[in-house]
C-alpha cells in the first residue's frame, strides 16, 4: 500500500510541472496587463511601464519561469502582483473556507444521494421512484447559483433562520457553521441529484445479477440482500463518480462563493484572472492540482477497499 | 432516509431557536461594495471605485470636495483656500496647515502631528511615477515647507483655481499620506494598510472579505458619530441585495438600472439614492483608417444613433443624455443641448440623412466594422445597442465580447474603429488631455493614452485653456475645443450614468447627496446610524 501511494505521488510530479507550465504560459498569452489592471485606465503610460518594471514583467519569459519554479521548490507561493501581500497568507485564509464547503457538500451529496438512489431503485416504478427521479432531474437542471439564491430567500430572508451572506469567523465555530449551511446545502443538493441518479442506475444493474437472486433464494431478508450484497457492488461506480464530483465541486464552489460572498480559493482565482495577478493565479492552480492528485489517490484507495479484487 | 431528513430538519429548527444571531455592534456601518477584493489602499494607487471610497474615509487633502457636493471646494488640512501670486516667474500657492491634525498610529509609528514635511513628502510621492499612478498630473510642480505649518507650491505654468485645487484636493494624487508611516510600511505595506489623518483608521483586512475601520477619536473635525466602518467585498448584486434585505449590511452599491431601483424602493426599511457624479459614456470615432477617415461617414454614424435608445437601457433618472463630452451638469466647460442645437451640433437622429451621407461618401450599402467590447454589462449593452442602431443604416458592426482587462488592452492597441468608453475625469483639462490631445493618441502618440480617435486638431486650444488663469476665458476655450471636436465628429457623447446606492433607513450620511467624486455616498464624521 505504501509503495502504491509513493508511486502515485511520484507520478504526480510531472503532472504538477505540466499544469504550472501551461498556466504560466497561458496567463501571459491572453491580452491584458497586470500593471494596467492594477493602476486602472487613468494611469499614464509611464506609470504603467514603471510598474511593469517593478513587477518583473519586462524580464525574458524563461527567467520569469525559472524564478517561479525556484520559488515553488522552496515552498514560496510569492506575493500578489496587485496588493503585494503574501499569497501563502491569502491561501491560508481562503483554503479552510473552500475545504469545509467542499467536504460538507460531498457529505451531503453522498449521504442524501446514495440512499435516495438506492431507495428509488428498490422501489422501481413505484411512486417513490417517480418522485425521486423528478427531484433528481430538477436538481440537475437548476444551476447552483440560482439554487443558492432560492435558499437564501427562503431560509435567510423569509424565515431568518440563517445568515444570507458571508463566511463567518473561523474562530467562532457556531458563526462559522451558520454561514456554512446554506452554501454547503446548495452544492450538496446539486451533487445529490447526480449521485442519486447514478446510485439508482448502479443499484438496478446489481439487483439483476445472479448472486442477488441466489441471496434471495437462500431466504435472506430483503434488507440484508440490498445492503450487504447489492449495495457493496453498486458502490464501486458511485465511489468513482464521487471522486470526479469532488474535483468538480472545488471548481463549482466559485459560483457559490460569489453568491454567498464567502472567501475561498475559487473566488480568489476568479479575482486573480480578472486582475491578471499572475503570481496568485499560478499559485492557486498549483494548489488545485494538488487537490486533484490527492483526491484521485484517496478515491483509488477507497475503490481498493470497496472492491477487494482491485486490492489484489 | 426519512430519519436522516428528520434529523436535518430538527437540527435547523434547534439551531434557529437556541443559537442567537451573531451580535452586531450598533455603531459600525457595514458597506457592501461591488468588488472581489482590495486593489491598493495607497491613495496614490487607488484607482478603482472600491479603493477610492475606502481611502476617502482614511485620508484628507489640503482641500476637499464638500461632502455630497463635488462642485464646491472647501479647506481640509489647510485653513483656507489660497489665492495664487506670481513669484520668480512661477505661480505660487501658499497653504497654512491646521494645527493639531494627528496622523493615525500604526505598528512602530505612534500617532504624531502632521506637518508640512508630510505634505511635501506626499506631493512629491504623487509626482513620482514609481510611487503614484497619477504622476503625470503633478509635473512642473515644486513643493516646499518654509516652516512646519506652511506649504508653498510653485507651478512652472500657471493654472486656474479649478485645475489647481483639483490636484491638491482629497482625490487621487491629492491625498496626503503620513511620511513616517509610509516609510515604515513601505510601498507594499501601504497597499493593504492605509495610514492617514481621516475620520476613520485602518483596523484589519481579511482578504476577499472585508476591511475594518475604526473611528479616529482625535479627528480634527470632531469624533465620528460612528464607531467604525465594516467595508465588505461582494461582487454579486444579488448577494448585496439579499444582505441588505437581511439586515446584514447597511449600505450597498446598487445596480444602475431603473427596474432594480424601482424594485428596491418597494422594500420596507430601504432607501435608494441616485446621485452624481455620472460616469460619462462617449463614443470615440477613429479618424485615420478608412472608412471613418471621411468626416461624412463619421457624421453619418452620429445621425444614425439615437441617444434615447441608449438611455432606455438604464432608464431615465439613472442616466441622462449628454451632448458634450464634458458633462455640463458636473463640470465647468460643458455645453448644454440648447447651445449645441443652436450650432447644429446636437446631431439629432436622422437615419435618412445618415444613409445619404454614406452614399455621398461612396458607401450606399454601408460597410462592415469589427470591434470588441467588455463583458461588463455597462459596456456590453451600449455596444449591442449601437450595433442594432447602425444596422438600420447598413453599417454591420461585428462585436466580439472579451473580458474587461482584455478590452482595455485591445482598444489601446487600436483594435476598435469605434470605441465606447465610460469614464469620469475630475475636470475638463484631464478629459481633453487624455482623450483628444495628439500626445495621447493610442500606440503612436508621444505619451499614448486614450485618444482613440487619433485626433490632433485642438492641441493648441487644450494647451491654451490649461494655462488660462481667468476662469471665464478658460471655460470659453474648453467649449470652443468641444465644438471643434463635434464639428469634426470625433466624439459622440452618449450619456452619463449616475451612482446608485441603497441603504437601510437607519443610515444618515450627514449630508445631502448631489455629487461625490469618489463614486460612493461619502462617509464622514457626521455619518450616523439612527437605530
Amino acid at each position: 500500500m505504501l509503495k502504491y501511494v509513493a508511486q502515485r505521488l511520484l507520478f504526480s510530479i510531472p503532472v504538477f510541472l505540466g499544469v504550472v507550465t501551461i498556466v504560466f504560459l497561458v496567463v501571459r498569452v491572453i491580452p491584458g496587463d497586470p500593471a494596467v489592471a492594477a493602476l486602472g485606465d487613468y494611469a499614464s503610460k509611464e506609470a504603467v511601464e514603471a510598474l511593469r518594471q517593478r513587477m518583473g514583467l519586462n524580464e525574458p519569459l524563461p527567467i520569469q519561469y525559472v524564478r517561479f519554479l525556484g520559488d515553488l521548490l522552496r515552498g514560496e507561493l510569492g506575493s500578489s502582483m496587485i496588493t503585494g501581500s503574501s499569497i501563502r497568507d491569502q491561501v491560508a485564509h481562503a483554503l479552510p473556507y473552500t475545504l469545509e464547503l467542499t467536504v460538507l457538500a460531498i457529505l451531503i451529496g453522498t449521504l442524501l444521494g446514495v440512499p435516495i438512489g438506492v431507495y428509488t431503485a428498490i422501489h422501481r416504478n413505484h411512486l417513490a421512484d417517480y418522485v425521486g427521479r423528478v427531484i433528481s432531474l430538477t436538481g440537475l437542471s437548476v444551476p447552483a447559483f440560482y439554487l443558492g439564491i432560492l435558499l437564501i430567500l427562503l431560509f435567510a430572508i423569509q424565515l431568518q433562520w440563517l445568515p444570507a451572506v458571508g463566511g463567518g469567523s473561523l474562530d467562532d465555530v457556531k458563526e462559522n457553521i451558520s454561514h456554512l449551511i446554506l452554501p454547503a446545502l446548495t452544492l450538496g443538493l446539486v451533487m445529490t441529484a447526480s449521485v442519486a441518479r447514478l446510485a439508482r442506475s448502479a443499484m438496478l444493474n446489481v439487483l439483476r445479477q445472479d448472486y442477488v437472486r441466489t441471496a434471495r433464494a437462500k431466504g435472506l431478508k430483503e434488507r440484508v440482500v440490498h445492503l450487504r450484497h447489492a449495495l457493496r457492488s453498486a458502490l464501486i461506480p458511485i465511489v468513482s463518480v464521487t471522486g470526479i464530483w469532488a474535483v468538480s465541486l472545488i471548481g463549482d464552489s466559485v459560483t457559490v462563493e460569489v453568491v454567498f460572498a464567502r472567501p475561498g480559493l475559487g473566488k480568489m482565482m476568479v479575482g486573480a484572472i480578472l486582475r491578471r495577478d499572475y503570481t496568485a493565479l499560478q499559485s492557486i492552480m498549483v494548489i488545485y492540482t494538488g487537490f486533484v492528485v490527492v483526491i484521485n489517490l484517496v478515491v483509488d484507495l477507497i475503490y481498493g477497499w470497496v472492491d477487494p479484487r482491485i486490492r489484489r | 432516509m426519512r430519519s436522516m431528513l428528520a434529523l436535518a430538519v430538527a437540527f435547523v429548527v434547534v439551531w434557529s431557536v437556541l443559537v442567537p444571531a451573531p451580535a452586531h455592534s450598533a455603531g459600525i456601518l457595514r458597506i457592501a461594495q461591488n468588488a472581489s477584493d482590495v486593489g491598493s489602499l495607497d491613495p496614490h494607487f487607488a484607482t478603482t471605485t472600491q479603493d477610492r471610497s475606502l481611502v476617502d474615509m482614511v485620508f484628507n487633502g489640503l482641500i476637499r470636495y464638500k461632502p455630497g457636493d463635488g462642485s464646491v471646494f472647501e479647506p481640509d488640512l489647510a485653513t483656507s483656500l489660497p489665492t495664487a501670486r506670481m513669484g520668480d516667474g512661477k505661480q505660487v500657492w501658499t497653504f497654512q496647515l491646521r494645527k493639531g491634525v494627528m496622523c493615525h498610529a500604526t505598528t512602530g509609528v505612534p500617532s504624531y502631528a502632521l506637518t508640512s514635511e508630510d505634505v511635501v513628502y506626499s506631493l512629491q510621492k504623487s509626482a513620482d511615477k514609481n510611487r503614484s499612478a497619477y504622476a503625470a498630473d503633478y509635473t512642473g510642480m515644486t513643493v516646499e515647507a518654509p516652516d512646519a505649518q506652511t506649504v508653498k507650491i510653485a507651478l512652472d505654468k500657471p493654472l486656474s483655481p479649478i485645475l489647481f485645487f483639483a490636484k491638491v484636493s482629497n482625490y487621487s494624487g491629492g491625498f496626503i499620506v503620513c511620511k513616517k508611516a509610509a516609510e515604515k510600511l513601505g510601498p507594499d505595506g501601504m497597499k493593504t494598510h492605509p495610514v492617514g489623518t481621516g475620520p476613520f483608521m485602518f483596523k484589519s483586512y481579511s482578504p476577499q472579505e472585508r476591511i475594518q475601520l475604526v473611528a479616529n477619536p482625535t479627528y480634527f473635525r470632531g469624533k465620528p458619530q460612528l464607531d467604525g466602518v465594516d467595508f465588505r467585498y461582494m461582487p454579486d448584486i444579488s448577494s448585496r441585495e439579499l444582505a441588505l434585505r437581511n439586515a446584514q449590511v447597511d449600505v450597498i452599491n446598487g445596480a444602475p438600472d431603473k427596474a432594480w431601483v424601482d424594485k428596491m424602493k418597494g422594500v420596507s426599511g430601504v432607501k435608494v439614492d441616485v446621485f452624481g457624479v455620472g460616469e460619462v459614456a462617449v463614443l470615440h470615432l477613429q479618424t485615420t483608417a478608412p472608412p471613418l477617415d471621411k468626416p461624412e461617414v463619421r457624421k453619418a454614424i452620429a445621425y444614425a444613433l439615437e441617444r434615447d435608445e441608449f438611455l432606455a437601457l438604464v432608464g431615465p433618472g439613472i442616466g441622462e443624455n449628454v451632448y458634450s463630452p464634458v458633462p455640463v451638469k458636473f463640470l465647468a466647460g460643458g455645453l448644454t443641448r440648447q447651445e449645441l442645437a443652436a450650432k447644429g451640433l446636437d446631431y439629432k437622429t436622422d437615419r435618412e440623412k445618415a444613409k445619404k451621407l454614406l452614399a455621398d461618401a461612396g458607401y450606399p450599402n454601408g460597410f462592415p466594422l469589427e470591434m470588441v467590447t467588455s463583458e461588463m454589462t455597462g459596456y456590453r449593452v451600449l455596444y449591442e445597442s449601437m450595433q442594432a442602431q447602425l444596422a438600420k443604416v447598413g453599417i454591420k458592426a461585428n462585436v466580439k465580447v472579451v473580458d474587461h482587462p482584455t478590452m482595455h488592452s485591445m482598444i489601446r492597441k487600436d483594435a476598435n474603429p469605434l470605441v465606447i468608453y465610460i469614464a469620469w475625469r475630475p475636470n475638463a483639462d484631464i478629459f481633453f488631455t487624455q482623450f483628444l490631445h495628439s500626445d495621447s493618441i493610442v500606440v503612436t502618440g508621444k505619451k499614448p493614452n486614450t485618444n482613440f480617435s487619433h485626433y490632433n486638431k485642438i492641441d493648441g486650444l487644450i494647451e491654451q485653456a490649461r494655462n488660462e488663469t481667468d476662469q471665464a476665458k478658460q471655460v470659453a476655450l474648453w467649449k470652443e475645443a468641444q465644438i471643434k471636436a463635434l464639428e469634426d465628429m470625433v466624439v459622440y457623447p452618449i450619456q452619463y450614468q449616475n451612482q446608485v446606492y441603497a441603504r437601510s433607513t437607519a443610515v444618515d450620511y450627514g449630508h445631502e447627496l448631489i455629487s461625490v467624486l469618489a463614486l460612493y455616498p461619502g462617509i464622514t464624521e457626521k455619518t450616523r446610524l439612527t437605530k
